[in-house]
């Protein structure tokens, strides 16, 4: 099972060298001259996406307004969690598909800034703008070519937690404090504290929420749209997508639902629906589609190229967020291709070598993201895929006629229905278990890495189904407990030491890289 | 010396100085270690910002 790598890794042989117990790491990767200047490029193109962001005014008053924009202080230090001992092309993969996260994140805060009531204050603007859950596929946006879907909790909590750690722990006392439990999921939880705590951007004509992923997704919506509504005059429309989404007998309903929502975005913004829009953007959903698929047979072989959190964040922003919108991603899809299959061809690895193909399930730990990555130089366990990538294959309507225009309804539902974590945390045991084990053999993977997001009620009870499954099949299963957002329970290292155990005492294997082993990184951004 | 060859010169040389800086900036990570000091001001100013609670 064990793939060698016939190339020897340029530049830091020992990661560990990078850390100390400090906020940021010691200095930069050595990775050889080329690649050393290659990483030290994009660096100074993220450095010049910060600075053209914090020179225009507004976007400097709103540092000072909100609290989580100092998270991104971090964005550099984001993005070499990521690349921590990549070389050639998974390196340039991961630079392309992240630095385009960044820009795009970078995009979403102007656009917030510049109709947030607080900072900009364009009114003309903000009249164009739709507030959109994070968790709500856009498509049916995909017709309003003249408006903004503004999806404001991203930069606000979601990819805040994934520059910095504590991110998240002022909102959760705030929502605390409030009397909500703490055994809430903490995402939604410190969206409910940044809403209570009236620290999000106000702006936009009119809000859609969608009945996101769980209970306590419901929990938070309810606060956020009670002061989006009552004191912000913002209406806020529930699109409810229906929880057994496999069945064909919902698949009406959830059409209908969709149906509801455009029709109230056109009553709130005076917009328009564009058929011409929507097959466009259908175009470049399903050629998403087709990219994500050809990434994952290519991750089915020996030689995986794009994985772990990159691939996963990418997905998560290119389908769900972008979900076929902006004619951006098509050329970034492309370039990551061209290197995927560079380095597919090349045989590229990256690390020392390969011991373990594993399928990562459940809801991974936000505030150590990067932990995939560690996984492939420490252990040599490679990540193929996530649950969250794991969305929807088909392809959609692309042409525009009639019949089309009645299917795109179905299709806007179904890509509703399917987005990520939702398709598996709801739909019943066989698209969260018996699915899990199909993907094993698809993509020859030995090993599950279970994500146990100790606040999600939503997984907790398939625990012994799940252990059951895997023993049957001979497949280990290492399951990894988290609080998702909060690093406050289970530190970064008690989440690692889950699996440095397993390793050591089950499989009884020694870490590739045994200065990654233990990582005093607990008070690192 | 001619302008000609003073003015490029003169111009390699400051994208040297320039590269020289930058790049010591980014390989000592000097950039995250000064920001990472700034962030405590910020979160000192974030909590004396009055706030308007609301459930």
């Amino acid at each position: 099972m064990t793939i060698h790598n016939d190339r020897t890794r340029i530049g830091d042989q020992n990661l560990g060298v990078l850390f100390n117990e400090g906020k940021v790491r010691r200095r930069r990767e050595w990775r050889g001259v080329k690649d050393t200047l290659y990483d030290y490029g994009r660096w100074l193109y993220i450095i010049s996406i910060l600075a053209r962001f914090i020179v225009k005014p507004r976007n400097i008053k709103a540092m000072f307004r909100y609290r989580w924009m100092a998270n991104y202080l971090a964005v550099p230090h984001m993005v070499d969690k990521f690349t921590m001992g990549l070389r050639d092309e998974p390196l340039r993969i991961v630079h392309t598909a992240m630095d385009f996260v960044v820009y795009d994140v970078a995009q979403t805060m102007e656009n917030i800034f510049r109709g947030d009531r607080r900072t900009g204050n364009d009114e003309k603007f903000s009249a164009r703008c739709v507030l959109t859950d994070e968790n709500a596929m856009t498509a049916f946006m995909m017709g309003f070519p003249t408006l903004k879907a503004i999806l404001r909790e991203v930069p606000t909590m979601f990819v805040a937690n994934l520059l910095n750690q504590y991110s998240t722990t002022h909102y959760l006392d705030v929502a605390q404090q409030a009397g909500i439990p703490g055994d809430v999921c903490p995402m939604p939880e410190a969206e409910a504290g940044i809403s209570i705590e009236d620290d999000f951007a106000v702006l936009g004509a009119c809000a859609v929420q969608v009945n996101t992923t769980c209970d306590g997704s419901l929990m938070g919506n309810g606060i956020i749209a009670k002061r989006l509504e009552r004191e912000y005059g913002i209406p806020t429309f529930q699109l409810v997508a229906p929880m057994r989404h496999r069945e064909a007998d919902v698949q009406d309903y959830a059409a209908q639902d969709i149906k509801n929502a455009i029709a109230f975005i056109e009553e709130h913004t005076g917009a328009k629906w564009d058929w011409d829009a929507y097959f466009e953007c259908a175009k470049r959903v399903n050629d998403i589609t087709r990219n994500r698929l050809a990434w994952l047979e290519m991750n089915s072989t020996n030689y995986p190229q794009f994985v772990g959190a990159p691939f996963s964040l990418y997905n998560d922003t290119n389908y769900m967020g972008n979900c076929g919108r902006s004619p951006k991603f098509p050329p970034i899809d492309r370039k990551i291709m061209k290197y995927a299959q560079h380095g597919y061809e090349a045989k590229r690895m990256m690390a020392p070598e390969y011991r373990h193909r594993a399928i990562i399930w459940g809801v991974q730990p936000q505030y150590v993201i990067d932990m995939l990555n560690w996984m492939i130089h420490c252990w040599g366990i490679v990540p193929l895929t996530d649950m969250l990538s794991m969305v929807n294959t088909r392809q959609i309507a692309e042409v525009d006629t009639p019949e089309n225009r009645e299917q795109a309804y179905y299709d806007m539902a179904w890509l509703n229905e399917n987005m990520i974590m939702r398709n598996r945390t709801h739909g019943g045991y066989k698209v969260l278990v018996d699915e899990l084990w199909q993907f094993c053999e698809q993509m020859n993977a030995d090993m599950v890495i279970m994500w146990e997001h100790m606040s999600c009620k939503a997984l907790d009870g398939m625990h012994g189904q799940f252990e059951e499954q895997a023993r049957e099949r001979g497949i280990h299963l290492v399951w990894v407990c988290h609080d998702l957002c909060d690093p406050r329970v289970y530190t970064r290292q008690a989440i690692r030491d889950q699996l440095n155990t397993y390793m050591r005492t089950v499989m009884r294997e020694e870490p590739l890289d045994p200065t990654i082993e233990f990582l005093p990184d607990e008070k690192a951004w | 010396m001619p302008k000609v060859v003073k003015i490029p010169l003169l111009l390699l040389g400051s994208l040297a100085a320039l590269f020289v800086v930058t790049f010591t900036v980014y390989f000592l990570n000097l950039d995250m270690k000064l920001l990472s000091k700034i962030e405590p001001f910020f979160l000192k100013h974030y909590d004396k910002m009055p706030r308007k609670n609301y459930v």
